[in-house]
């Protein structure tokens, strides 16, 4: 494990707050899946944008939606160790925690959880391996995307990563590599700043340390 | 999808109907000025200067090696599962699409934003063949239901009013809709999920196709080139040629200018690279469908061609307009046919042909400005006038050949130029304005006082005030340009009264002619050779230290551009380059050559502020010297928005005359703003603009050549 640079901790976090990021330093794995859990549980039940066969619909929402009555999380890509911690707490809610099958809830989900392979502190951006559809979709159709990036793998700018991105891309036949950088957004009626026209409204940044 | 103009009073009567949009002029207005502040910020960060060069670089080595990265990409591409296509043309591209669609049994088909996807016009050919396709850029969406095309390559709905959008909104949803931006965004959020879910095909653009691991990149902000790239089973890329690049490195280097310049952010939300087929659930056999189309469309050609190669270092960041005075006043449906902006006039011509480029390219008011943030470094004002002078020779001339050949003879020239001073008498009065020229003469152009061919020459007077300087410490050369010679001589007589009193000789050679700017300017490309051979040898006859022109037109045209026009000329190309160097604009002489200090003058109380040039702050790239030069002189109050256009660009200004008025308009409110009594600037180009309009509106300020301040303040 490289040492942690707080240079490169400081710049990550204050370069990721511009873009609307919440970033959240946390000590241990077990801190950061009870903060999963205690986003969902603070944040609005999600809205169903679409249909969703057999799903029990809630009250509208905001957008004059129905809203999700039981909460998702989706963590597609933790281990399974981490997983049935994850579960056990949102099963303690009434949440249900999914990592797979995200496809039968493209209506929305309420909490997406994904790992982070790297950040860039320059423009406060998390490298994802999204290969896998499943964790591709907790970070675009959920509310709130928290991603989880050890402090350890902070790097400067783009151009260093050059080499690992290289290597992560043909490390198998296809790959599927996204770079995020704050919540889904847009400017595009009279160049009003405006977040979730698509994907997640709300991007969490767990720092965890290592 | 918009109609490109016809010809030049079709074209003037869009304008007119565009600088009558309120809404747009004051959006455009807003954005320039707050683009321009976050711009700066972002770019603080980076050695801005250095990443351009390195995008140029890597992109001309992929333009030089366009059928090789191509192979390679096919390679990898194919290996990891993606079909890889090649299209000549734009119908083969859509044929291309349309054959996939088919075989695939798609019926609905989602898009994110492709200006390539545009520029092949891929909507209409699908939907011609019964495929739904909608739009999932909100930008996108929004001019598809009203049946536009973009007017800005990475903001495409700017044009439009959260008024205009809601009434769309509740047309598409058959609901009534609010006017709130953020509630705007939320329907589309609603409405588009549901298009992401039942599409079975996407369609997307390509930033980076990269060669080495046959990549497909995409950079998008709302995420929607995800999900188009995601949920449906069957996926098309489609890139120019000019997107292959062989490395990672090329794109991450590229992705560091590319937000910055585009919207001043440090990177997009969404940056996604995809390399093969990978896992669909929605897919038969759980596997995507993958192709990407490489489109031609005339690219290989302009991939050979000395010049215009450059073209491809564009990476589609749109500033090129956000910086435009132009742009700014019309919007981009009036400034491109489907690419916008001064790229958008280069692109027109080689994409969709010279008929619909032929108007579009004359607007250009050559202020530099977009040279100045391209992400590639590309010559965008030197490349648009190459474009005019291709559609001159296409088109034979017309008044501009006629008025080109007798620019080519100096003394017929300049002999009209002196009958000019006999026939304007009867409306000058003897005054520096021609006040009484009958108002149907001027029509679009009464927006400023024209001045007066001054009673005598600046050649003329030359024999009688020549200052005689017994041991000189330097010998320079004055070249006057036209506008000085003939029109403002006493610009000129103030330069001559410093110079001969900091003890530095002073020659005018007398077969000097115009510099040939407006002859480029108007497409004359010929004759503006002609003109650089005569100044050329003109200046040959004595061993000067330095030429100093008082014009930063003249001054940049002749130290940049003769160079290169002059190249193929066996005659006087060796002597170009010499002949360049000499060449030192008025500031930089006064300023770094000279040393002129506050301890060489008789510092004024009054307050002056300051016109920076185009062609001296961004082709000269002189920023420093005349600044410092007012504030010896005198009480230096800057202005806001200092470095943008006055407007006048030459014949520009006659070509369009309501965009000159307009730009005029606003740079004489910001100056009179200052509360500064006097003007000055280094271009009589800008003089002649900026008095004008100032003597038309009547305002109180002098508005002089920096010259006239100088040599009034000099001490003894």
């Amino acid at each position: 494990m490289p040492p942690v640079n707080q240079e490169l901790v400081e710049a990550f976090s204050a370069k990721a707050a511009l873009v609307n990021a919440v970033v959240q330093e946390l000590p241990s794995m077990a801190a950061a899946l009870q903060y999963v859990v205690d986003v969902c549980e603070k944040k609005e039940p999600a809205e169903l944008l679409a249909d969703e066969p057999g799903v029990a619909r809630g009250p509208l929402g905001p957008n004059k939606m129905p809203t999700r009555v039981q909460r998702v999380v989706a963590a597609p890509d933790l281990g399974d160790e981490d997983f049935s911690v994850l579960e056990e707490a949102c099963k303690a809610k009434g949440f249900a925690c999914i990592r797979n099958g995200l496809r039968k809830h493209l209506a929305g989900i309420d909490v997406g959880f994904s790992c982070a392979e790297l950040g860039v502190a320059a423009s406060g951006t998390c490298l994802m391996n999204t290969d896998s559809e499943d964790v591709r979709l907790a970070g675009m159709i959920s509310e709130t995307h928290i991603i989880l990036l050890r402090k350890s793998t902070i790097y400067p700018d783009l151009p260093s990563i050059a080499q690992i991105m290289r290597q992560r891309i043909n490390a198998s036949s296809a790959t599927y590599t996204t770079l995020i950088t704050g919540p889904s957004r847009t400017a595009d009626i009279e160049r009003v700043a405006a977040v979730g026209v698509h994907g997640p409204l709300e991007l969490h940044i767990i720092l965890l340390e290592d | 999808m918009h109609e490109a103009p016809k010809n030049l009073s079709d074209y003037r009567k869009q304008i007119d109907d565009a600088l009558q949009d309120d809404f747009l002029r004051r959006t455009l207005d807003t954005f320039a000025v707050a683009y321009r502040a976050n711009r700066e910020a972002v770019f603080k960060e980076v050695d801005e200067k250095a990443l351009i060069s390195q995008i140029a670089d890597a992109k001309d080595n992929a333009c030089r090696h366009m059928e090789e990265l191509f192979q390679k990409y096919k390679e990898e591409a194919e290996k990891r599962g993606v079909i890889v296509h090649r299209a000549a043309d734009a119908k083969e591209a859509n044929d291309i699409v349309i054959r996939i669609a088919r075989e695939n049994n798609v019926k609905h088909v989602v898009k994110s934003k492709s200006m390539t996807a545009e520029e092949i016009q891929l909507n209409t050919a699908l939907e011609a063949e019964g495929f739904i396709v909608d739009e999932t850029d909100l930008g996108e969406w929004i001019i598809q239901l009203r049946h536009e095309g973009p007017s800005h390559m990475v903001m495409p709905a700017i044009h439009l009013s959260r008024y205009q959008v809601a009434d769309d909104f509740s047309k598409a949803t058959g609901e009534k809709q609010d006017t709130d931006v953020q509630k705007l965004v939320k329907v589309a959020r609603v409405q588009l999920r549901r298009k992401f879910i039942t599409a079975d095909m996407g369609v997307t653009g390509c930033n980076f196709a990269i060669a080495e691991s046959g990549l497909v990149t995409t950079v998008t902000n709302e995420g929607n080139a995800r999900m188009v790239t995601t949920l449906p089973r069957v996926h098309v890329a489609i890139a120019g040629l000019d997107k292959l690049v062989p490395t990672i490195d090329d794109a991450l280097t590229a992705l560091q200018v590319l937000p910055r310049n585009a919207t001043a952010q440090r990177l997009t939300a969404y940056v996604s690279w995809i390399a093969g087929a990978g896992p669909c659930e929605s897919a038969e056999g759980g596997k995507k469908v993958r192709h990407v189309i490489f489109l031609d469309n005339g690219r290989s050609e302009i991939a050979k061609d000395p010049i215009f190669s450059q073209i491809f270092r564009c990476v589609r960041c749109g500033a090129c307009a956000n910086v435009c005075p132009v742009f700014r006043l019309v919007g981009g449906h009036k400034m491109g046919y489907i690419y916008i902006g001064a790229i958008g006039l280069i692109l027109t011509y080689f994409f969709h042909g010279k008929d619909k480029a032929a108007v579009l390219c004359q607007n250009c008011v050559g202020c530099e400005a977009c040279a100045n943030v391209c992400a590639g470094g590309i010559d965008l004002p030197r490349l648009i006038r190459e474009i005019r002078a291709r559609v001159t020779e296409e088109q034979g001339g017309g008044v501009a050949a006629l008025l080109g050949s007798v620019m080519k003879n100096r003394r017929i020239f300049h002999s009209l130029l002196k009958f000019a001073k006999h026939a304007q008498k009867p409306f000058t009065g003897g005054a520096q304005f021609q006040r009484h020229l009958p108002a149907m003469f001027l029509g679009k152009h009464g927006f400023k006082a024209l001045p007066a061919i001054a009673a005598r020459s600046f050649r003329d007077r030359w024999a009688d005030i020549k200052p005689q300087v017994s041991r000189p410490d330097m010998k320079v050369a004055i070249f006057s340009g036209c506008a000085q010679d003939f029109i403002y001589p006493e610009q000129l007589e103030a330069c001559v009264k410093i110079l001969a009193a900091r003890n530095i000789a002073v020659d005018f050679p007398m077969e000097q002619t115009c510099c040939g700017l407006p002859l480029e300017m108007m497409g004359q490309r010929k004759i503006a050779i002609d003109v650089a051979r005569q100044n050329i040898r003109a200046f040959q006859k004595e061993r000067y230290d330095a030429i100093i022109t008082l014009c930063a037109s003249c001054a940049s045209h002749l130290k940049h551009t003769v160079v290169k026009i002059v190249e193929n000329e066996r005659d006087i190309s060796s002597q170009a380059q010499a002949f360049a160097d000499k060449v030192t604009d008025f500031s930089s002489f006064m300023h770094d050559k000279l040393g002129l200090t506050a301890e060489d003058f008789n510092q004024s109380d009054e307050k002056v502020t300051y016109h920076a040039s185009c062609h001296l702050c961004r082709a000269l790239k002189v920023k420093e010297a005349p600044r410092a030069l007012i504030a010896s002189a005198a009480q230096y109050v800057p202005c806001d928005e200092e470095e943008v256009c006055c407007g006048f660009g030459g014949s520009y200004s006659a070509k369009f005359p309501e965009i000159s008025a307009q730009i005029l308009e606003n740079k004489l409110k910001r100056v009179q703003a200052t509360g500064a009594t006097r003007l000055v600037m280094d271009c009589p180009g800008c003089v002649m603009q900026l008095r004008g309009g100032a003597e038309k509106q009547g305002m109180d300020i002098k508005v002089q050549h920096l010259s006239e301040l100088l040599a009034a303040n000099l001490k003894p």
